[in-house]
């Protein structure tokens, strides 16, 4: 039984009415009435086609108001889709939203009564895990006060010790439990990596790529809508981050080659492993990595040629020239010199880089042209910074349990 | 005891409904009890001193006649009221817990018709003590009728129910309805006192059978017809249809226009 799907969705979308006057509550009525669809609508996720099987763990990643939350209330049967179907079998828990079906006048132990009720339990069952979620939530007394007094903190661990004490067979949550201390935060992390182990489905939301990456296996990117990536958690989340670096890049004024061709020096092209193109070229990390640029010279002078890598965001990350190292590019022809570096293990963590180069005068100090070429690293590791240094561990012990997750995480 | 989780839903809906009415009132339940009782003095001193309606309507004194009318419409209007306004005063819920949505309106309506239930047999027991011949031993016969009216005012409500998240006017319509619909009833009037001619209308009021039955059956007012007894059966299952019917309809709809 390890391969049966437990929420499928098949071409599911959602869109919200636009109701502007009174008139139109009326007429939406009227359709609903004679089984007719409302035509005029926002559509807020379009077909998205999911599945995800009994223990998989799925990453929902995207920015604010791409869909999300939506496409959760869907997954769950909280929102009835307007179009395409959604399939579960199995249970659901969710914790979707901070205190969603906590009635603030009542105590915390009527609450988690009317939540076990909400998820089918009955009293009997309920009276048999009711300590067990007493001592998850570990609020004192506060369990006997009304919901009302409650910090948001507290209500996010009676949600969580509700939803922890059903072990469902799938779990859907969204980034409520930043909410949670530090103490707590890792205790849910340990009951979910538990609650994996042993597996169980997960479901997450997350803005927290770290935390995307530490229990989910696929991730789900959505943009405006509509799924834009979907596969290993690794490329997923580096591609979505990739994303956010070049939009916050400040855009370069495009090369205007024409009027470069007038200067002193100007680039002929820069090749990244022989390839010459402005999509980004994709390398394993710790691959092999050679940057070659071709330069003119008008008055048949040595140029200097400097490298130089940056993050997308345009961070920099490490420049080097030929006269830094004691080189000087090689003359192809009178007018034309080459220059190629070779970085044997690119010690780059996964993510979008670009490659720049940049012909310099004889002496070094006037810098001519500009060309860049965008480059994407991938691997699967979770290490953070922008490169890997040298390090060895001193003073450690050897893990006791199995590998950690992402290890093993190699399927698509 | 196994029970189906829907219907476990509901007993916590209707356990939180009773709870929430007198969640942070000193008299707690005892004023459901108080306040029919005093609607019903103040109507009977109104009708008895002012209007002098003192005599024995259907061979029964005023005020045991007015009680067995006023009780079951309490029930039914504020189970109307109440099962109205469910969808958006349960918004919260809505949209953010998977639930089915029908239980609401059952809880509401389920609590309006126990309260006013316990409430009618408190009053029939005053009654007797005080003297009014009340067939104390047709009480369970009463409650079928009871039963049937609530199978009535549950197809009113998921309709209304259903309707009010779209039009919010419903509600505000809805209190003068039922204020027009309890003079409609033979509630502070017998039948017999209408003109010959309008008689024949009160059948056309649902309401009419239920109030009617309630005085046959309790205080020997008149025979019961079964003719009768059928057509308004079969009147509130075809009503509690239709609401469900209704109701299922729009309520895939109902997150987008709370």
């Amino acid at each position: 039984m390890n391969t049966d799907v437990l929420v499928s969705a098949r071409a599911l979308g959602k869109s919200y009415p636009q109701v502007f006057r009174p008139r139109d509550r009326l007429r939406a009525l009227g359709r609903l009435l004679i089984g007719a669809r409302d035509v005029d609508a926002i559509a807020v996720l379009r077909d998205i086609d999911l599945e995800v099987q009994r223990g998989e763990s799925l990453g929902l990643i995207g920015e604010n108001g791409a869909g999300k939350s939506t496409l959760l209330k869907l997954l769950t049967g909280v929102l009835t889709p307007s179009s395409g179907s959604v399939t579960t079998h199995g249970s659901v828990g969710a914790l979707l939203e901070l205190g969603a079906g906590f009635h603030p006048e009542y105590s915390g132990r009527d609450n988690i009564a009317m939540s076990a009720a909400l998820y089918g339990l009955s009293a009997s069952d309920l009276r048999d895990r009711l300590g067990a979620i007493i001592e998850f939530a570990d609020i004192g007394r506060y369990i006997d006060e009304p919901v009302k007094h409650y910090s948001s903190g507290m209500v996010v661990r009676l949600g969580f010790a509700i939803v922890a004490a059903l072990r469902p067979d799938l779990l859907i949550t969204d980034e409520v439990l930043a909410v949670g201390d530090e103490s707590f935060q890792k205790k849910c992390v340990r009951w979910m990596e538990d609650y994996l182990g042993n597996g169980g489905t997960l479901i997450l939301v997350s803005h927290s790529m770290y935390h995307i990456q530490k229990l989910c296996r696929h991730a789900c990117w959505l943009k405006q809508g509509a799924i834009a990536a979907y596969g290993d958690v690794f490329d997923v989340t580096q591609a979505y981050l990739a994303y956010h670096e070049r939009k916050m890049a400040v855009p370069t004024p495009a090369r205007d080659s024409v009027a470069n061709q007038g200067l002193e020096f100007h680039l002929l092209d820069l090749t990244l492993n022989d390839l010459a193109q402005d999509t980004p070229i994709l390398l394993d990390q710790g691959a092999r990595l050679r940057v070659r640029a071709r330069v003119h010279s008008r008055d048949g002078r040595v140029p200097v040629i400097i490298f130089g890598i940056a993050r997308a965001d345009g961070t920099p990350v490490y420049g080097v020239s030929t006269e830094m190292d004691g080189v000087a590019p090689w003359a192809e022809s009178a007018n034309c010199y080459v220059a190629e570096l070779e970085f044997p293990e690119l010690s780059l963590l996964p993510g979008s880089y670009n490659v720049k180069a940049h012909p310099l005068d004889s002496e070094g100090v006037r810098l001519f042209d500009t060309i860049e070429h965008p480059l994407t690293v991938r691997g699967q590791s979770r290490e953070f910074g922008v490169v890997r240094l040298a390090h060895t561990w001193k003073t450690v012990a050897p893990v006791a349990d199995a590998a950690p997750r992402a290890a093993t995480g190699t399927s698509a | 005891m196994p029970t189906s989780p829907a219907l476990n839903l509901a007993l916590h809906f209707i356990n939180r409904e009773l709870r929430s009415r007198y969640l942070g009132s000193l008299s707690g339940g005892v004023w459901a009890l108080v306040q029919p009782l005093i609607q019903l003095a103040v109507y009977g001193a109104v009708f008895v001193y002012v209007f002098k309606a003192s005599g024995p309507v259907g061979g029964v004194g005023f005020v045991p006649f007015l009680a067995l009318g006023l009780w079951p419409w309490n029930a039914f209007a504020e189970a109307l009221m109440r099962g109205t306004t469910a969808i958006p005063d349960n918004a919260g819920l809505i949209g953010k817990v998977a639930l089915p949505r029908e239980v609401l309106v059952v809880a509401a309506v389920s609590s309006s018709f126990l309260l006013h239930g316990v409430g009618f047999c408190a009053i029939c027991i005053a009654l007797w003590l005080w003297g009014v011949p009340i067939h104390l031993l047709a009480l369970p016969l009463a409650f079928l009728t009871y039963l049937q009216l609530f199978v009535l005012a549950l197809g009113f409500a998921l309709t209304f129910a259903a309707i009010q998240v779209f039009v919010r006017d419903l509600s505000q319509v809805l209190v003068q309805v039922l204020q027009l619909w309890m003079f409609a009833s033979p509630i502070f009037y017998a039948r017999e006192f209408l003109p010959e001619r309008f008689r024949g209308w009160l059948d056309f009021n649902p309401v009419t059978h239920y109030v009617e039955t309630f005085r046959a059956i309790l205080l020997d007012t008149g025979p019961v017809s079964l003719l009768d007894q059928g057509v308004s059966l079969l009147i509130a299952i075809v009503t509690l249809a239709i609401g469900f019917t209704v109701f299922r309809r729009l309520s895939p709809r109902f997150e987008d226009f709370l």
